[in-house]
């Protein structure tokens, strides 16, 4: 956390000023007494807290130890669930390697395509240009998620989709597939889309790396004579590893929670073919009523997601960006 | 390449055709070559969208993919019939959690930031753990507490939880402001007469406009986009979120797609007004995602 310091806020000041020895004498009722109307302010938040954030949290953690159908008495089950889940569900063990290969390419792709896009424009002379770029890369992210992902599986359409139009145009038409359709290329298609990767956030986290690293640092080595791409690998990376590492968790957080897009894709399939855990954890819920099995999954990914958010925290600071 | 190409830089005030020129001319050609080559790639699924949008069946099957005259722009107005019901939900959905979630967040916040009472640091750990919990756990007993209180299907099973959810980030980010804000200036107001809540309303609150708008935008953004969870929850067409409204539209008009990419389209329009006149706040807001702790 980044507010370890805790300013004596001006309030307090006036009030112990007028009344230092007292506050020191003050007991806890006192006290609380004091700033009873501060608690009042509290009062909506945590009341909505606690009822939707807070009780659903426990009530996860907890039934994920249940046999729990909807309409039934809760049955105990200890670790009976994880047990399945890890040792009997095949199709969750098959999820587990699906979401790897998205999570990979994500980290993959964060890492290349929007650097590289940084560094172009960054390395632009005019700043006027380099706000063009810069407001252009970032428009696409203001089209709500759902139209981008809509559009895809219009461009992977089998008969009317834009890549088997292209396929045709180039003259490979044995290549033309019904992309999400087939259980061959339905992972793939899920995987790589959104070509050509560029995320307009992405890129302006590196771009604001990159505006960090000092004028003299620049100078410098092009004095040296280390310029182009020698300087980017010598200087501009190195430099900027706190804006990879934060990228690269927000990459991989972004791909354990990335299982809207599939559910809007392919529903997982054809048959499981692209089924990732958190589609699973839905389908388990919502289709077949199975809520504490499908609690145990969002368990795991609780586990997995607090793993990473942690290490975020701890090697990302905030000063880094 | 030269040596001095990676030099920043002055803000030099020159017309637009002018500065393309020189920038042309100064060996910077080979940049804008590839961000041109990467940005016609990410407008392309857009571009073809609006050019789809203005076909009939039969141009669509003949030339997919290239303008054909005469345009049909009346698949606007019947994709309109259908999202513009999609769309007010959302900004009835969005603009009212918006509303409710900064005003608790900055009264919250400012009650963390300016008071130290007993058991601060307690509360707002209370609130900053939520940070770590992600929507996967939460989903399944959430929903089934909706259904307990009776909450289904209606307006309010969208905006209270959203409220509640969005003020936890937002509190975070609010917090770090207003310990910032400088002290004396309360203490003037104070000394002036100014009771508590005339210093927040007053002075508090004007001073921290953007960094309101900056929560509000990301609050937006976020509801804007959800899809579960109204999925989950919301059964009638009447109340449908543009989310899921569009996935049951896609479903319904299948291979109609003049009017399909038109609703598209309009989709898209709101959040892009919004860009249009908020974009410094909206970047920020969009990119504080990214500073999550």
């Amino acid at each position: 956390m980044t507010t370890e310091e805790i300013r004596a806020p001006a309030s307090s000041a006036t009030v112990a000023r007028s009344s230092a020895p007292q506050e020191r004498q003050a007991t806890l009722g006192q006290r609380i007494y004091r700033y009873r109307f501060v608690y009042l302010m509290l009062v909506p938040t945590f009341a909505l807290l606690l009822t939707f954030n807070y009780y659903p949290a426990f009530m996860g953690l907890y039934r994920a130890f249940f046999k729990w159908d909807i309409g039934l008495q809760p049955e105990f089950l200890g670790l009976g669930n994880f047990e399945k889940l890890f040792i009997r569900d095949d199709i969750f063990i098959k999820s587990l390697r699906h979401v790897s290969l998205l999570t990979s390419w994500r980290v993959i792709s964060a890492v290349t395509f929007p650097f590289i896009v940084a560094e172009l424009i960054f390395n632009l002379r005019s700043n006027v240009h380099k706000y063009t770029y810069r407001v252009l890369t970032i428009l696409p992210a203001v089209v709500p998620g759902i139209v981008i992902l809509l559009l895809w599986q219009f461009i992977y359409d089998g008969t009317h989709g834009l890549l088997n139009a292209f396929l045709e145009g180039v003259g490979l038409e044995d290549w033309q597939q019904p992309w999400l359709g087939s259980p061959k290329t339905a992972l793939y298609a899920v995987t790589f889309m959104g070509f050509p990767w560029v995320g307009g956030v992405t890129v302006l986290i590196y771009l604001a790396g990159l505006q960090g690293i000092s004028d003299e640092v620049i100078d410098s080595s092009l004095v040296d004579g280390c310029s182009g791409l020698r300087r980017i690998f010598a200087i501009d990376i190195p430099l900027i590893l706190g804006q990879f590492k934060l990228i690269i968790v927000l990459a991989v957080i972004g791909g354990l929670q990335g299982w809207v897009a599939v559910f809007v894709m392919t529903a997982g399939g054809p048959g499981t073919a692209s089924m990732v855990p958190g589609l699973w954890m839905y389908n388990n819920a919502f289709l077949w009523n199975k809520m504490g099995y499908a609690s145990a999954i969002g368990m795991f990914l609780f586990v997995l997601i607090m793993g990473l958010t942690i290490l975020n925290v701890k090697f990302v600071k905030t000063g880094d960006y | 390449m030269t040596v001095l190409e990676g030099q920043p830089q002055p803000i030099q005030r020159m017309p637009q055709t002018e500065s393309w020129r020189r920038a042309w001319r100064s060996g910077d050609w080979w940049r804008h070559l590839g961000l041109l080559g990467f940005l016609f790639f990410m407008f392309l699924p857009f571009i073809i969208t609006i050019i789809i949008s203005f076909k009939d069946i039969p141009q669509f099957d003949h030339y997919p993919f290239t303008v054909t005259f005469p345009l049909h722009p009346d698949n606007y107005l019947e994709a309109w019939r259908i999202v513009s019901r999609y769309i007010l939900n959302s900004i009835i959905t969005s603009g009212t959690s918006v509303v409710g979630m900064v005003i608790l967040a900055a009264i919250a916040a400012w009650a963390f930031a300016r008071y130290p009472f007993p058991g601060r640091e307690l509360f707002f750990f209370g609130v900053l753990a939520l940070l770590m919990v992600p929507g996967e756990l939460t989903l399944i007993p959430a929903f089934l507490l909706v259904k307990d209180l009776g909450l289904l299907n209606t307006r309010w099973v969208l905006i209270a939880p959203y409220i509640a959810g969005g003020q936890v980030f937002a509190i975070f980010i609010l917090r770090q402001f207003f310990e910032a804000l400088p002290g004396e200036m309360f203490e003037a107001a104070r000394i002036d007469g100014a009771n508590e809540l005339q210093v927040f309303r007053h002075i508090g609150i004007p001073l921290s406009q953007s960094i309101l708008g900056v929560v509000a935008i990301m609050h937006v953004l976020s509801t804007w986009n959800d899809v579960i969870w109204p999925l989950v929850t919301l059964r009638s067409n009447e109340l449908m979120t543009l989310t899921i409204g569009l996935y049951a539209f896609r479903t319904a008009w299948y291979t109609i797609w003049g009017p399909l990419m038109a609703g598209y389209v309009i989709a898209s329009i709101p959040l892009i007004i919004l860009f249009a006149f908020t974009s410094r706040l909206f970047v920020e807001g969009l990119s504080s995602g990214a500073i999550k702790m």
